[in-house]
C-alpha cells in the first residue's frame, strides 16, 4: 500500500499535466453525463445544462477537491510557496540583500571560530582509541590550589616508567631544528626527540621497520632515526632499503630503523625521531620533558592513577615540604585537554565574541522583518478577505524565513571559510597542536542549525508577535501609517549597540596591550639589525676550541662585508625566549645562596653590536678567553634583585666568576618567572669563549644561536652576504632563517596578535551590523512617516525640527545602548585581567574611545537617513492625502 | 441539513463505492446512481465527495481506471475493482457487521 501511494507521488509530481488534463476531462464527462440525464428524462438541453452545472458544483472546486486528496498535495503547495517566497524576496532586492548579508557575516564568524573550536576542543585526536590516551595534571590543595600540567623531569619519568604497569607511557624532549645529510644532500629538517614507546602511546606503526627499542633510548645507547613519510619520500625518493643506512644529524652517524606512515602525524610533527635517552642528568634534572600515556588492555583509569600517585609518592612528600599546607596528588586527564588547555580560554572567549556578533545579526534581522511585516500588511490582509487561513498565510512566512536562512546560512559558509583560511595563513607554522582545521559535517550541521535557528527564532517570531495583534486594526486602513511597535525596535538597537560597546571595549584593551609591548623601552637599538639563525647541534660543535674557532672566524668575515659596522653571536636575542639556570652567589650576605636567571652566552661584540647600553664596569674583551678568569655580565634587574641595587662589579658567583659590569635591561620572553609575555628578567651574560662542552652540548638541542650585524641602513643582497661569511667559517652550516628585529618581536607575540586581529575583527564586524541596524531604523522611519512630516511641514514645522523629531528615537536608543553596554563591560571586561598587560581592566581613554566612537557612529547613521527628509515636498504629500 | 443527504463517513463511502463495483467496472455517475439505487435514495454521492474518493481509492491501489463509452456513446472514466480492492470490500464488510452487531446490541440492552 505505502508502494502504490508512493509510486502516486511519483506519477503526480512527474505527469503533472497529463494526470490534470485527465482530471478536468474526467470532471466535464461527468456533467455531461449528468445532462444527457436529465435530456432524456425530458429536461430542455439548456436547463438540463444549467441544473447538470449546479449539482456538479463547479468544475474548478470538484478538481480543487480531488488535488487535496491526492499524495503529495503538501509537497506541491509547499513548492508553491517556495516559488512565491523567492518571488517575494527578488521583488525586495534591499530587504534580502541586507537580510542575506547580515546572516552571512552573523553565520560567517561563527562558522570560522566553531571550525577552529572543533578542531582544537571537539575533534578526537587524530590516533587510534584517542579515548585511552592521556597526560598527568598535578593537584594543588591548599592555600594556592591549583590543578595543571605536571612538569615531568628525568626522576619523575624514570619511577613513572617503572612503577605503573596500567599505562604504556613515553616522553618527548619537543623538537629542534638540526642538519641533515644523507650523500651530497644537506637538509634543515625538525628533529623530534622521543623515548621508547612514544609511537606505541600514538598507537603509530612503522610501514618499514620497528620503533625505537628501549635499548636506543638509554643514555649513551646506540644512534638510531625514524623518518616520517614525507622526508623518506622527498629526500630518499621512497627507497625501501633504507634501514641500516647511516645518516648524519647534527654531524654524527644515526642508524635508520623505522619509517612512519603516509599521513601519521605526532604532536611534534617533526620530520625525523631520534631516542630522547632521558636520564635523570643534564636536560633531566628539569622538567623538560611532555608525557603522553595510554592506558593499557583491561586496566582502567582509577587504577592508573593510584599506581601514578605510589610511584611518585617522594615527590609529592617534597612538593608539600617545601609549600606548607598544600596536597599534591596526581591524576590522568584525557591526552585532548592536556594539549589544548592553555588554548581553551581563549577559544570560549572567541566563541562568545562570535555569539555576540549572531546576537546582533539577530537584532537587525528581527528588526528588518518586523518592517518588512509591516509593510505587508495591506497584502495579508488582501489574502484574509480572499479566503486564506491564518495558517496559509503564517506558512508562506515561514517558508520565506526559511528561505533567507539557507541563503544566508550557504552565503555565511562561504565567508566562514575565507576568514578560517584568512586566519590559518596568520598562524607560524605548528601554532596549533592540530594538523588541520576541517570545514566537515559537525562545522557544516552547526552553521545549518544556527541559521535556522536564528532566522526563525529572532527573524520570525519577534516580528510575527507583533503583527498579529496589529493585522486587525490594520486591515481597515490602505496605507500603514504607524511605525510597527517603536518600543521592542528601539530595545533591539540599545540591545546591539551595547553588545558592540563590550566587543570594542574589550578589543580596545586588547590592542592597548599589544601597543604596550611593543613599545616597551627595548634598552638597546633594534634599527639596523639583521639576524640569522643556525643550528649548532651538531657534535662537531661540542668542542669548545671548534666552537670558538667558528664564531671567531664567522663574525670577522661578516665584519668585513661592505657596510656592516659590527657583528657578533649570541645564544639568544632580545624578544626571544632564554636559557635559565640556577646562579650560586659566592660572597658578601648573599653567599651560599640559590636563584634561577636567564644565561646567554654571547661574542665580546654583542653589546656593541645591539648598542645595549653599559651602566657600571666593561663589557666582554677578546681577552676573556677560555684559560682567563671567568667573568660574567648582568643587567640592571639581576643587580637590582639580588644585590638590592647596589654596584655589582666586583662580587662573585658560581664560585670563580667575577661580575665585570652591568648593563641596561632589554624586554625577553620569559621561561622563568614569565608575568607577561615580553618583560625584563634577571640575565646573566657569559663569554661564548668560557662556555664549557658539556653546556654546549646541551644548549644547542634547545637553542639556536643568533648571529647579528649592525648596518647603518638597509642593504640589497645582505642575507647572501650574511649566509657566505658563515660559509666560509663552515660551508656546511645552514642558515635556518634571516630575521629583523621586528619579525624576532613579532615571533614572540603572535598570540597577542593573533588575539587583536581576531577580537578586532569581532568589534569591526560587530559596528558595522549595528551602524547597519541603526541607519535601517531611522530609514524606515522616515519612510512610514513621510505623510506626517510633509502634513507638519505644510503647518510650518522646519526640516530640522522634523530631523531631529525622527532621530531623536533612534538615536536616544543607541545611547541607552552606549550606557548599557559600559555598564556591562565594567563587569564582564573582569575576565580580561590575565591576557592585559600594562593597562588596566577599568582603562579610562579605552573606555571612553569606544563611547565616543559609538556615539558618532550612532549620530552618523542617524543623520544619513533623515536628510531624506528635506527632499520632502509637504503640497505632494497633502495631494496624496 | 436534509436526512437524506446524511454525511457519510469516510469510510462508509470507500464500502459503498466498492460494493458498487462489486459486479462490473463503472463511470462516476453510475457509481452515484448505483449507490443512490441500493440504498433507495438514503445516500446521495454529490461530485465533490466522489472524485476525491475515487482517486484516493486508486491511489490506494484499490480500483484501477481507463476510458471507455457510455451507453449513449460518451466519453468516460470508468473503475474497476483490483484484488486489493476485493480484499479490502471483504475487511471492511466484516467489519462492518462487527460495528452494526455492537451497535445493535447496545441499543437492544436496557
Amino acid at each position: 500500500m505505502a508502494f502504490t501511494r508512493l509510486a502516486s507521488l511519483l506519477r503526480n509530481l512527474l505527469h503533472k499535466r497529463r494526470e490534470e488534463r485527465e482530471l478536468d476531462e474526467e470532471v466535464r464527462a461527468h456533467e455531461q453525463l449528468l445532462a444527457d440525464e436529465k435530456i432524456s428524462s425530458g429536461m430542455s438541453p439548456q436547463e438540463a445544462h444549467r441544473q447538470a452545472h449546479l449539482e456538479l458544483g463547479g468544475v474548478e472546486q470538484v478538481k480543487e477537491q480531488v488535488r487535496e486528496t491526492r499524495a503529495g498535495h503538501l509537497l506541491e503547495t509547499l513548492w508553491q510557496d517556495v516559488r512565491f517566497g523567492l518571488r517575494m524576496l527578488r521583488k525586495s532586492p534591499g530587504f534580502t540583500a541586507v537580510a542575506v548579508l547580515t546572516l552571512a557575516l552573523g553565520i560567517g564568524a561563527n562558522t570560522a571560530i566553531f571550525s577552529l573550536v572543533n578542531a582544537l576542543l571537539l575533534k578526537s585526536l587524530p590516533y587510534g582509541h584517542p579515548e585511552r590516551m592521556g597526560t598527568i595534571y598535578a593537584r594543588f590543595t591548599g592555600p594556592n590550589g591549583s590543578d595543571e600540567l605536571a612538569g615531568i623531569d628525568g626522576e619523575m619519568w624514570e619511577l613513572l616508567r617503572d612503577n605503573v604497569p596500567s599505562l604504556v607511557s613515553a616522553v618527548s624532549g619537543g623538537t629542534s631544528g638540526v642538519n641533515l645529510r644523507a650523500g651530497s644532500q644537506v637538509e634543515y629538517v625538525q628533529n623530534g626527540r622521543v623515548s621508547a614507546h612514544y609511537f606505541d602511546v600514538l598507537a603509530l606503526q612503522p610501514i618499514l621497520g620497528r620503533n625505537i627499542s628501549e635499548e636506543e633510548d638509554r643514555p649513551h645507547g646506540p644512534k638510531a632515526v625514524v623518518l616520517s613519510y614525507g622526508l623518506w619520500r622527498n629526500v630518499f625518493g621512497e627507497d625501501q632499503s633504507i634501514l641500516g643506512r647511516t645518516i648524519l644529524l647534527k654531524n654524527e652517524p644515526y642508524t635508520v630503523i623505522g619509517v612512519l606512515p603516509q599521513g601519521a602525524t605526532t604532536p611534534l610533527n617533526a620530520s625525523v625521531y631520534t631516542p630522547l635517552q632521558p636520564s635523570r642528568e643534564g636536560e633531566g634534572s628539569g622538567t623538560n620533558f611532555q608525557l603522553i600515556t595510554r592506558l593499557r588492555e583491561g586496566a582502567g583509569w582509577q587504577q592508573a592513577d593510584a599506581e601514578i600517585n605510589h610511584a611518585w609518592t617522594i615527590l609529592a612528600l617534597r612538593l608539600e615540604k617545601n609549600a606548607p599546607g598544600a596536597h599534591v596528588t596526581y591524576h590522568s586527564v584525557p591526552l585532548q585537554k592536556g594539549q589544548t588547555d592553555s588554548l581553551r580560554p581563549q577559544a570560549l572567549a572567541l566563541m562568545l565574541s562570535a555569539a555576540f556578533i549572531l546576537l546582533i545579526a539577530c537584532a537587525n534581522l528581527a528588526s528588518l522583518t518586523l518592517v518588512r511585516m509591516f509593510r505587508r500588511t495591506p497584502e495579508v490582509a488582501t489574502r484574509v478577505a480572499l479566503g486564506a487561513s491564518a495558517w496559509q498565510i503564517q506558512r508562506q512566512f515561514w517558508v520565506e524565513n526559511l528561505l533567507l536562512a539557507l541563503v544566508g546560512g550557504a552565503a555565511g559558509v562561504g565567508v566562514g571559510f575565507l576568514a578560517l583560511q584568512g586566519l590559518l595563513l596568520q598562524l607560524p607554522e605548528h601554532f596549533l597542536p592540530v594538523a588541520n582545521v576541517p570545514l566537515d559535517g559537525r562545522v557544516l550541521g552547526f552553521t545549518l542549525v544556527v541559521s535556522v535557528l536564528t532566522s526563525v527564532l529572532f527573524g520570525m517570531l519577534p516580528a510575527l508577535a507583533a503583527w498579529k495583534s496589529d493585522l486587525r486594526s490594520s486591515i481597515a486602513d490602505r496605507t500603514v501609517t504607524r511605525v510597527g511597535s517603536p518600543g521592542l525596535r528601539q530595545a533591539l538597537i540599545a540591545g546591539e549597540v551595547g553588545l558592540t560597546i563590550v566587543l570594542l571595549a574589550a578589543s580596545g584593551l586588547l590592542i592597548r596591550s599589544l601597543i604596550h609591548l611593543e613599545t616597551l623601552p627595548p634598552g638597546f637599538n633594534p634599527n639596523g639589525i639583521l639576524v640569522a639563525k643556525a643550528s649548532l647541534d651538531d657534535a662537531h660543535y661540542h668542542d669548545p676550541a671548534a666552537f670558538r674557532k667558528l664564531l671567531d672566524e664567522s663574525t670577522a668575515a661578516m665584519r668585513e662585508i661592505p657596510g656592516v659596522l659590527n657583528s657578533a653571536v649570541g645564544l639568544s636575542l632580545p624578544y626571544e625566549s632564554t636559557l635559565n639556570d640556577g646562579v650560586t652567589f659566592s660572597d658578601g650576605k648573599e653567599a651560599g645562596q640559590q636563584a634561577g636567571t636567564d644565561v646567554v652566552y654571547v661574542t665580546p661584540g654583542y653589546f656593541d653590536t645591539l648598542q645595549i647600553g653599559l651602566l657600571v664596569g666593561r663589557v666582554f674583551t677578546n681577552a676573556d678567553g677560555p684559560n682567563a678568569q671567568h667573568v660574567a655580565v648582568v643587567n640592571q634587574a639581576f643587580a637590582r634583585k639580588f644585590y638590592g641595587g647596589t654596584n655589582p662589579v666586583g662580587r662573585y658567583i658560581n664560585r670563580d666568576t667575577v661580575i665585570v659590569g652591568e648593563v641596561t635591561d632589554v624586554p625577553i620572553s620569559s621561561n622563568l618567572y614569565p608575568v607577561a609575555p615580553l618583560m625584563a628578567e634577571q640575565t646573566m651574560y657569559i663569554p661564548a669563549a668560557q662556555v664549557n662542552a658539556g653546556y654546549l652540548g646541551l644548549v644547542h638541542v634547545w637553542f639556536q644561536p643568533d648571529w647579528v650585524i649592525r648596518t647603518p641602513g638597509p642593504i640589497a643582497g645582505l642575507p647572501d652576504e650574511m649566509q657566505r661569511a658563515l660559509g666560509s667559517a663552515d660551508p656546511s652550516l645552514p642558515v635556518s632563517g634571516f630575521y629583523s628585529m621586528k619579525d624576532l618581536m613579532a615571533r614572540t607575540l603572535v598570540m597577542q596578535r593573533i588575539e587583536v586581529a581576531l577580537l578586532g575583527s569581532m568589534a569591526a564586524l560587530a559596528l558595522l551590523l549595528s551602524t547597519v541596524g541603526v541607519c535601517g531604523l531611522v530609514a524606515n522611519m522616515v519612510a512610514q512617516r513621510t505623510r506626517e512630516i510633509g502634513i507638519r511641514m505644510a503647518l510650518g514645522s522646519s526640516v530640522s525640527q522634523a530631523m531631529l523629531e525622527v532621530g531623536r528615537t533612534a538615536f536616544g536608543a543607541s545611547m541607552l545602548g552606549v550606557v548599557l553596554g559600559l555598564a556591562v563591560s565594567a563587569g564582564a571586561l573582569r575576565v580580561m585581567r590575565s591576557v592585559l598587560y600594562g593597562v588596566g581592566v577599568y582603562d579610562a581613554s579605552t573606555l571612553a574611545t569606544v563611547a565616543l566612537m559609538l556615539v558618532f557612529v550612532a549620530l552618523v547613521a542617524t543623520i544619513l537617513p533623515t536628510l531624506k527628509i528635506a527632499k520632502i515636498d509637504p503640497a505632494q504629500t497633502l495631494r496624496e492625502e | 441539513m436534509a436526512p437524506d443527504q446524511t454525511n457519510l463517513l469516510q469510510g462508509t463511502l470507500d464500502m459503498m463505492i466498492l460494493k458498487a463495483l462489486a459486479l462490473e467496472q463503472m463511470h462516476g455517475l453510475g457509481i452515484s446512481r448505483r449507490i443512490e439505487q441500493i440504498t433507495r435514495a438514503t445516500f446521495q454521492v454529490k461530485p465533490g465527495s466522489l472524485f476525491p474518493a475515487l482517486h484516493r481509492m486508486e491511489e490506494e491501489g484499490w480500483l484501477v481506471s481507463s476510458w471507455g463509452e457510455s451507453e449513449n456513446k460518451r466519453r468516460a472514466k470508468y473503475y474497476k475493482l483490483t484484488n486489493a480492492g476485493r480484499r479490502q470490500l471483504e475487511a471492511e464488510t466484516k467489519r462492518w457487521g462487527r460495528i452494526a452487531l455492537a451497535i445493535t446490541r447496545t441499543l437492544e440492552a436496557s
